[in-house]
C-alpha cells in the first residue's frame, strides 16, 4: 500500500467514524486520558508520587482517611480543610548570650469540624529550647508544650500537637468542664485538636457536646537559642484537616488524586501494549493458518484449541503467585495467553480473501508466501484488527487490576488495582471510605468504556449489516 | 450420527485436558518440588527430635536423617529424573491426586487438596449458574425487543449501557454493592454462604443460602445481561434481514410468527453458544469476585491460597478450574451440535 492509499482509506474511515456519536465520545475520553499522561508532571499535586507511593514518611503530613474537599459543598457544617502555613511572623530578640526567636502563625478557623492535627515543622541545629503556645479567639492563651531539642546539623524538627500537647490541653479543658464529663473523659484518648478548637464551656471534653469556636488562632513558638551555633529556621505549620484535596486520602495518608492520576499511564500502557501484541499475533496466526490450509491448518487449529481452553485469569493468578512477575513480565504473560480472541474470525475472513483472483495473480507472478500474507492479506484485516484491539484493551486492564487486587501486582508502580487492593485490605468497604473505593474503579470502568465506545463504533462501520436503519 | 460426534468431542476434551495439565506441570514443576522438599525437611527434623539421641554419635544421627530423607525422596519421586517427575506429576494431576495442602483445611478439617477443592465446585456452580440463568432470560427478552425496533430509544440506551459496563470489574461493583446494601443500608448479609450458626431445617437452610446468594447474583446480573441482550439483538437483527424472512413477511405471516417461528429458529444456535460462551468467560474472568463476598467457592479459594501461599492448593484449584471450564466448552459444543444439524452430519468442523 502506498502512503496516499493509507491516507485515503483513513479519511474515508474518519468520515464514517465521525457519524457515530458514541465513537466520538469514546475518542474524547481517550484523548483526555492521553492528555493526563502527557501533562502528568503539571497536574500531579505530589510530583514524586511514582517513587514515593509506598514511602510512609513522605505522606506523614497529610490527614489520615480524609474525605475529598468538595464534600464540604454538601454540608451545612463545614469540616476543616487541610492547609499549610509557610509565612510566619518572625521576631528575633538578641539578648547577648541568648537569642530569642518568636515565630507566630495566624490560622483563621471557620469550620465546625476540627483538624486532625497541628504540626509544626522546622529545620535546626544545636539544642534550642522551644515553647509553643496558642492564643484563641476568646483570648485564652494556652501554653501547649515546652521542649528542649537536640538536633544534629540541619536536621528536621517535627512537632505534632495532637501527640505532644495532650497533657496541657487536658489541663486547660478540665477547668471549664463539668465534673461528670471530666469523669467520663479519658486524658489519654480524647481528641486534642477538637478540644483546642472548641468553645471553653461545659461539654468541651465530649465530642458530641462541644461547640466549635470560630475565629483567628495564633500559634506562636518561642525558641531560645542558647549557643552561638544554634539555629532554627524554615518554619511551617501544617494543618491536616478532615477533608483533603480532590479525592481525599487513604488510611496511609496518601493523596488519592495523585495515585489515581499516576495510574492512568500504567493502565494505558498495559491495555494498549497487550492488545497490540496479542491481536497482532492472533491475526497473523489466523491468516497463516487459513493461507496454508491442509495439515498445517489443522495443526494450528489444534494449538489454538488448546490455548482457547485455558481459563486465563486463574492461570494468570497462579503464575503471578508463583513467579511474582514485574509489570512487563505480566504483560508478556498476558500476551502469551490472550491472542486466541481474533483467530476464529480472522481465519474465516482470510479463507475468503485467499480465494480472490489477485492473490492467484500474485502467486502466478512468483510472489512468495510471506509477500502474499503480509502485503496482500494482512493489510485487508487491519481495520478489523484495530476494532478488536480496542475491545481487547479493557480486558487487559481489568486482568492486571484483578492480579493487583489479590496483592500480586508489581510493587514498584502505582496502579488502580493496587489502590483498590489496599482499600480492601484496610476495610475501606466495611468503614464506608467510598472516596478510596470509587475513584480507582471508576477510572478502570471509564477507560474500559472509552475503548468499548471506540471499538463498537469501528465494529459498526465494519459490519454494515448491523447498522440501525 | 450424534453419538459419534459426542464421543469424539469427549475424547478430544480429555486429550486437551491432559495436554494442559502437562503444560502446567512443566511450568510449575520447580515451585511444586520446592514445597515438597520443605515439607520433607520438616518431617526429617521432627523425626530427628523425636529420636532419643542420648546413645548416638552425631555421625549416626546425620546418617539416620539422611536415610529418612532418601526414604521420603523415594516416596515423593524426587530421586527420579526431571522429565520422569513431570510425567508423574501430570498423571497425578489428571486423576486429581494433588497430595496434601500446606496450611489450608477443608470444612471437615481434611488436608487433602482434592477434598478442599472439590467441595468448592458446587458452590461456584450454584452462584454462576443462578446468575447465568437470570442473566440469559433477561438478556434474551431484552435482545429480541431491541432487534424488533433497531435504532429506537430503548435499543440505543441499552446499547450504550452495554459499553458502559464493558470494562467494569465485577469485583469493584461487588465492593460498591457491599458498601451500599450491606453497610449503609443493611439489606443483605456481609458475605459467606450461610449464617453462623446455620439455621435448623432444610427449608430454612435453603432460604438462608438464597439470602446470601442474592447480592452476588444481583451484581453479576447487573453487569452481564446488557452484553447478552446486545449479542442477541445483533444475531436476531442479522437473521431478520435474510431473504427468507422477507418472503415470510410477503406471504402475510403475522410478524409475531415470523419472529418467533422463523427468525428464532435460525438465530437460536448462535444465541445459545454466545450466551454459554459468555457464561464460561464470566466464570474464568469473574471467579475472583467471590472473594469480595467471601462466597466459599473456587474463586475464594484462590484468595485464601494466595494469602497463605499454599502452592499445592493453588495448583489443585487451577487444574480443577481448567477441568470445569473445559467441560463447559465441551458441553457447549454438544449443545451446538444438537441444535445445528449441519454439524453432526458433516464430519468436518
Amino acid at each position: 500500500m502506498k502512503w496516499a492509499d493509507i491516507k485515503n482509506s483513513f479519511s474515508d474511515f474518519w468520515k464514517e467514524f465521525k457519524r457515530v456519536k458514541s465513537g466520538i465520545f469514546g475518542l474524547v475520553l481517550f484523548i483526555i486520558f492521553l492528555l493526563i499522561v502527557i501533562f502528568e508532571p503539571l497536574v500531579l499535586p505530589f510530583g514524586e508520587v511514582n517513587d514515593t507511593w509506598r514511602d510512609i514518611t513522605y505522606w506523614e503530613d497529610n490527614p489520615k482517611s480524609a474525605q475529598p474537599e468538595w464534600t464540604n459543598f454538601f454540608r451545612s457544617e463545614k469540616l476543616s480543610t487541610s492547609s499549610k502555613l509557610t509565612d510566619p511572623e518572625v521576631h528575633i530578640n538578641d539578648m547577648g548570650a541568648l537569642k530569642m526567636e518568636t515565630v507566630s502563625f495566624k490560622y483563621d478557623y471557620q469550620f465546625s469540624g476540627a483538624p486532625k492535627d497541628i504540626v509544626l515543622k522546622a529545620h535546626g541545629t544545636g539544642n534550642p529550647l522551644i515553647v509553643l503556645s496558642v492564643t484563641r479567639p476568646d483570648g485564652e492563651e494556652i501554653e501547649l508544650l515546652q521542649k528542649p531539642l537536640f538536633l544534629e546539623d540541619g536536621s528536621d524538627v517535627r512537632i505534632s500537637l495532637a501527640k505532644d500537647s495532650r497533657d496541657s490541653v487536658y489541663e486547660f479543658a478540665r477547668d471549664y468542664e463539668s465534673r461528670v464529663n471530666v469523669g467520663k473523659s479519658d486524658p489519654k484518648l480524647f481528641d486534642v485538636p477538637m478540644v483546642l478548637f472548641s468553645k471553653a464551656q461545659e461539654g468541651i471534653l465530649r465530642d458530641s457536646l462541644s461547640e466549635a469556636l470560630k475565629g483567628e488562632y495564633t500559634f506562636s513558638a518561642n525558641i531560645i537559642l542558647q549557643n552561638e551555633n544554634d539555629t532554627m529556621d524554615d518554619f511551617s505549620l501544617i494543618i491536616p484537616g478532615q477533608v483533603y484535596g480532590v479525592l481525599g486520602t487513604d488510611a496511609y495518608k496518601r493523596d488519592l488524586w495523585s495515585g489515581v492520576l499516576a495510574g492512568v499511564k500504567w493502565a494505558l500502557l498495559i491495555g494498549i501494549l497487550t492488545a497490540i501484541v496479542s491481536v497482532s499475533i492472533g491475526v497473523i496466526f489466523g491468516v497463516v493458518s487459513a493461507y496454508y490450509g491442509g495439515w498445517k491448518d489443522s495443526l494450528m487449529q489444534r494449538i489454538f484449541e488448546i490455548f482457547r481452553s485455558i481459563p486465563l485469569l486463574p492461570l494468570l493468578i497462579v503464575l503471578s503467585a508463583v513467579f511474582k512477575p514485574s509489570l512487563f513480565m505480566l504483560i508478556g504473560m498476558m500476551c502469551i495467553f490472550f491472542w486466541t480472541g481474533p483467530v476464529k474470525t480472522v481465519r474465516s475472513m482470510a479463507m475468503q480473501i485467499k480465494e480472490e483472483t489477485y492473490i492467484e495473480a500474485t502467486r502466478a507472478l512468483g510472489g512468495g508466501h510471506g509477500r502474499i500474507i503480509f502485503k496482500h492479506m494482512v493489510p485487508l484485516l487491519i481495520p478489523y484488527s484495530f476494532a478488536s484491539m480496542a475491545l481487547f484493551i479493557p480486558g487487559a486492564i481489568v486482568y492486571e487490576a484483578t492480579i493487583s487486587l489479590l496483592g500480586l501486582g508489581d510493587a514498584t508502580i502505582v496502579t488502580w488495582g493496587q489502590i483498590l487492593s489496599d482499600a480492601l485490605k484496610n476495610g475501606a468497604v466495611l468503614n464506608g471510605l467510598w472516596w478510596w473505593v470509587v475513584p480507582p474503579g471508576l477510572c478502570i470502568a471509564l477507560m474500559g468504556m472509552a475503548f468499548a465506545f471506540i471499538g463498537f463504533a469501528m465494529d459498526k462501520i465494519l459490519h454494515p449489516k448491523l447498522r440501525t436503519r | 450420527m450424534y453419538w459419534k460426534y459426542v464421543i469424539k468431542r469427549l475424547i478430544n476434551g480429555v486429550i486437551i485436558f491432559i495436554i494442559l495439565v502437562f503444560i502446567y506441570s512443566v511450568i510449575f514443576n520447580v515451585q511444586l518440588e520446592q514445597t515438597v522438599r520443605t515439607m520433607i525437611e520438616e518431617k526429617v527434623r521432627a523425626e530427628e527430635m523425636a529420636l532419643s539421641t542420648g546413645n548416638m554419635t552425631p555421625q549416626q544421627i546425620k546418617q539416620y536423617s539422611q536415610e529418612r530423607r532418601d526414604h521420603y525422596y523415594r516416596i515423593y519421586n524426587l530421586d527420579k529424573s526431571v522429565p520422569e517427575r513431570v510425567l508423574i506429576n501430570t498423571v497425578n494431576s489428571v486423576v486429581f491426586n494433588f497430595g496434601n495442602s500446606t496450611i489450608i483445611k477443608s470444612s471437615e478439617g481434611s488436608m487433602d487438596v482434592r477434598t478442599i477443592v472439590f467441595e468448592t465446585i458446587p458452590r461456584t456452580l450454584l452462584l454462576f449458574a443462578t446468575a447465568a440463568i437470570i442473566d440469559i432470560i433477561i438478556g434474551l427478552l431484552l435482545g429480541i425487543k431491541k432487534a424488533q425496533k433497531p435504532g429506537s430509544g430503548l435499543d440505543k440506551t441499552t446499547s450504550v449501557s452495554t459499553m458502559i459496563v464493558f470494562g467494569m470489574p465485577s469485583w469493584w461493583l461487588g465492593m460498591l454493592m457491599m458498601m451500599l446494601f450491606v453497610y449503609t443500608i443493611p439489606l443483605f448479609p456481609s458475605g459467606g454462604m450461610v449464617s453462623t450458626p446455620p439455621p435448623e431445617g432444610s427449608m430454612a437452610m435453603a432460604g438462608d443460602v438464597l439470602y446470601h446468594l442474592a447480592l452476588p447474583v444481583l451484581t453479576l446480573v447487573v453487569l452481564g445481561f446488557w452484553g447478552r441482550a446486545f449479542i442477541t439483538r445483533n444475531i436476531v437483527l442479522g437473521t431478520l434481514q435474510e431473504d427468507f424472512i422477507m418472503s415470510a413477511r410477503a406471504r402475510g405471516i403475522p410478524e409475531r410468527k415470523v419472529l418467533y417461528g422463523h427468525a428464532m429458529k435460525t438465530a437460536a444456535p448462535p444465541i445459545v453458544t454466545m450466551a454459554l460462551l459468555a457464561l464460561l468467560a464470566s466464570i474464568s474472568g469473574n471467579i475472583v469476585f467471590e472473594g469480595i463476598f467471601s462466597w466459599p467457592g473456587m474463586g475464594n479459594l484462590y484468595w485464601v491460597a494466595v494469602e497463605q501461599n499454599d502452592i499445592p492448593v493453588l495448583m489443585g484449584d487451577l487444574t480443577t478450574t481448567t477441568m470445569v471450564y473445559l467441560s463447559g466448552l465441551v458441553i457447549l459444543d454438544l449443545i451446538y451440535g444438537f441444535l445445528d444439524p449441519r454439524i453432526k452430519v458433516g464430519g468436518k468442523e
